[in-house]
């Protein structure tokens, strides 16, 4: 029997549209990187039709810093989303089973940091940077990503959702705090570790003002930072299937963290019950 | 040697009092159930075997050893829970054998250990099913067979059945009393539900308002309840309890009712407190007969019995027993025939007074 559901045909006919609106632009940025610049510098509707090529792409391979920013962004989004990812689920286990003075005081001054927008204190936090020598660093731009209210909070209520029932089967069962945590709780979140993570990871490679601040030196530009640079110069006629390829090479890894977590995403989005 | 023996339990949560001095002793391998309504701290008292709880003060020895300054997880119990509390990640199979793995028990003992509890539970083909795949009464068995694999000294059931639907509620008992006789263990249950109690417990530990308020076998506190309040709580339905004078003299009891009528007891009239008492009277000890003493409010058919529930002429409710094809109807003025020889007093502070055993 097949579990899903079948759409009527109006239904489909809308969501085709949709998905073809949804698209069009994705396709468009593919089709342009596939053609040679000169021929895009006469007229861009060349891109429906041949010859295409894809010497764009060989020019970020060989020529251009575009590898070596993709790199700085991994670099930087992953050491965001697993520091992240560490901070709020301890801060969320402590928050959501641990009793300790100023539990409930602590945790509504970590929500207060909801409240806070970054242009506030980018400032003194820049002055703070510069003071400590991280401008132009790897930790200078992942630091500021780990301050994440926000998880604590997400993480905290999903610890609270599980069952107390199952920490106590488990000291009779004879697992200290850490076997408890670790392999009784912990996998039980994997939701939303799976959901906290790709947002973090997102808005770490979208980033675009702190790193612009932070990072002054081309080396270590996150992608968004040096294909901004790249635009200057008439880029955007001289150079457009090139910039279409930049374009298309850079949002590939956000392609790959939405298909292998695509089930996870959909699954925390339904908000599926821990049960 | 006692099984499990606590001595002069006291806990509070706050400022509210739960439990007020509990001692009990167990003998090897009993089965007890701790009975009472909600609130009653028998709950409480499981958790705080179960190391769950810390206890304000007092002591909790297991064949010897206390127990109470012990982890939950090195006090040599098992519990399982009203919940089931497995852990949803993991197959059944991990469920049974984390305890194991946590003692550093060697892989191939789990492994048989597991095999034999699964087998005796007739799940072993579900062993490598997630807890989500399965039934509710199939849980029940996974959270047993978690338990039956520690090889505890004593099994703690917090209320085992009560997630079950009647019919399987019937074959859980069942079962349970079977299982019962294969483990090597002492099993303390927790359950308000006093059919339970009744059929699977050796011994009965009757709480309320903190304490405990009587303990024995099943059928010693139904037929010998301690106070009024065990005589209402065990048994349905539960026993009348009707304000009665002493009239009279001579070795044994005679009581004046509310509606003038009199009821000669078996009651030892030596013993018997001053002030006012209570009769005590069971639906089976009060049969409809001729005559028109009480008119019937309701009236309930089980089958082989019928239970009549009526109103004396001063209006106190009592419960009758007829026959399965009574045609006693609502609203029918019958004739109760109250059996004084099975009757029970309670004296003004509860306690209770019993008819002389027939000597054998």
């Amino acid at each position: 029997m097949n579990p899903r559901a079948r759409l009527s045909p109006a239904a489909l006919v809308a969501v085709t549209i949709g998905a073809a609106i949804m698209l069009a632009p994705l396709l468009w940025t593919i089709l342009l990187s596939l053609k040679a610049n000169s021929e895009l510098m006469r007229d861009t509707a060349s891109a429906f039709s041949g010859p295409y090529t894809l010497e764009n792409y060989r020019a970020i391979l060989v020529g251009s810093s575009v590898t070596h920013w993709l790199l700085n962004s991994l670099i930087v989004s992953l050491g965001t989303t697993a520091g992240v990812l560490i901070l709020c689920s301890l801060a969320g286990y402590g928050f959501a089973r641990l009793d300790f003075p100023f539990r409930r005081s602590l945790f509504v001054f970590v929500l207060l940091g909801l409240a806070i927008p970054e242009q506030a204190v980018i400032l003194p936090r820049h002055q703070l940077f510069a003071w400590l020598h991280l401008h132009n660093s790897y930790p200078g731009l992942i630091l500021p990503g780990l301050v994440a209210p926000f998880g604590v909070f997400f993480m905290t209520q999903y610890f609270r959702a599980i069952p107390v029932e199952l920490d106590e089967a488990a000291m009779l069962d004879g697992a200290s705090r850490f076997t408890l945590f670790w392999k009784v709780l912990l996998p039980l979140t994997r939701p939303a570790q799976a959901t906290l993570g790709v947002f973090t990871f997102l808005g770490s490679w979208n980033d675009y003002w702190w790193p612009l601040i932070s990072a002054t030196r081309s080396a270590r530009f996150t992608l968004t930072v040096g294909l901004a640079s790249a635009q200057m110069n008439y880029a955007q006629t001289s150079g457009l299937g090139f910039l279409m390829a930049q374009a298309v090479f850079a949002s590939l890894p956000i392609l790959i963290v939405y298909i292998i977590f695509q089930k996870q995403i959909v699954a925390a989005m339904a908000g599926a019950a821990v049960r | 040697m006692p099984s499990l023996e606590l001595i002069d339990i006291r806990k509070a949560f706050g400022a509210t009092p739960v439990l007020d001095g509990v001692s009990l002793a167990m003998e090897a391998k009993e089965f007890i159930a701790f009975l009472g309504p909600s609130g009653s701290g028998k709950s409480t008292l499981l958790r705080i075997i179960a190391g769950l709880e810390t206890a304000d003060s007092g002591e909790v020895r297991l064949e010897g050893e206390r127990i109470d300054t012990l982890p939950p997880g090195r006090r040599g119990v098992a519990m399982v829970f009203q919940h089931y509390a497995l852990y949803p990640h993991m197959s059944v199979r991990e469920n049974m054998a984390f305890g194991l793995r946590n003692a550093k028990v060697p892989a191939d003992e789990i492994a048989r250990r597991v095999e034999q509890a699964a087998k005796v539970l007739e799940i072993e083909h579900q062993l490598d099913r997630k807890p989500a795949q399965m039934s509710g009464g199939q849980r029940q068995r996974v959270a047993i067979g978690r338990a039956i694999v520690k090889q505890p000294k004593l099994f703690l059931l917090d209320e085992p059945l009560s997630n079950l639907d009647a019919a399987l509620r019937m074959r859980t008992r069942i079962e349970l009393a079977q299982l019962r006789q294969r483990v090597d263990a002492a099993v303390i249950m927790v359950t308000h539900d006093q059919a339970e109690a009744m059929t699977l417990a050796d011994r009965m530990v009757v709480m309320n308002e903190r304490r405990i308020q009587q303990v024995g076998a099943p059928m010693d506190v139904y037929r010998r309840p301690a106070n009024a309040f065990v005589a209402r709580f065990v048994g349905s339905p539960a026993m009348t309890l009707a304000p009665a004078t002493l009239v009279g003299d001579g070795d044994y009891a005679r009581v004046r009712l509310g509606d003038g009528s009199e009821v000669a007891t078996r009651v030892p009239r030596a013993g018997l407190p001053e002030g006012p008492l209570e009769l005590g009277l069971r639906p089976e000890h009060v049969r409809v007969g001729d005559g028109d003493n009480a008119t019937v409010d309701l009236v309930e058919r089980l089958g082989e019995r019928t239970l009549v529930y009526a109103r004396l002429a001063d209006g106190r409710a009592i419960t009758a027993e007829d026959n399965g094809d009574s045609r006693v109807r609502i609203g029918d003025k019958v004739g109760l025939v109250i059996d004084g020889a099975a009757a029970h007093l309670f004296g003004p502070d509860g306690a209770g007074y019993h008819a002389e055993e027939p000597r054998a």
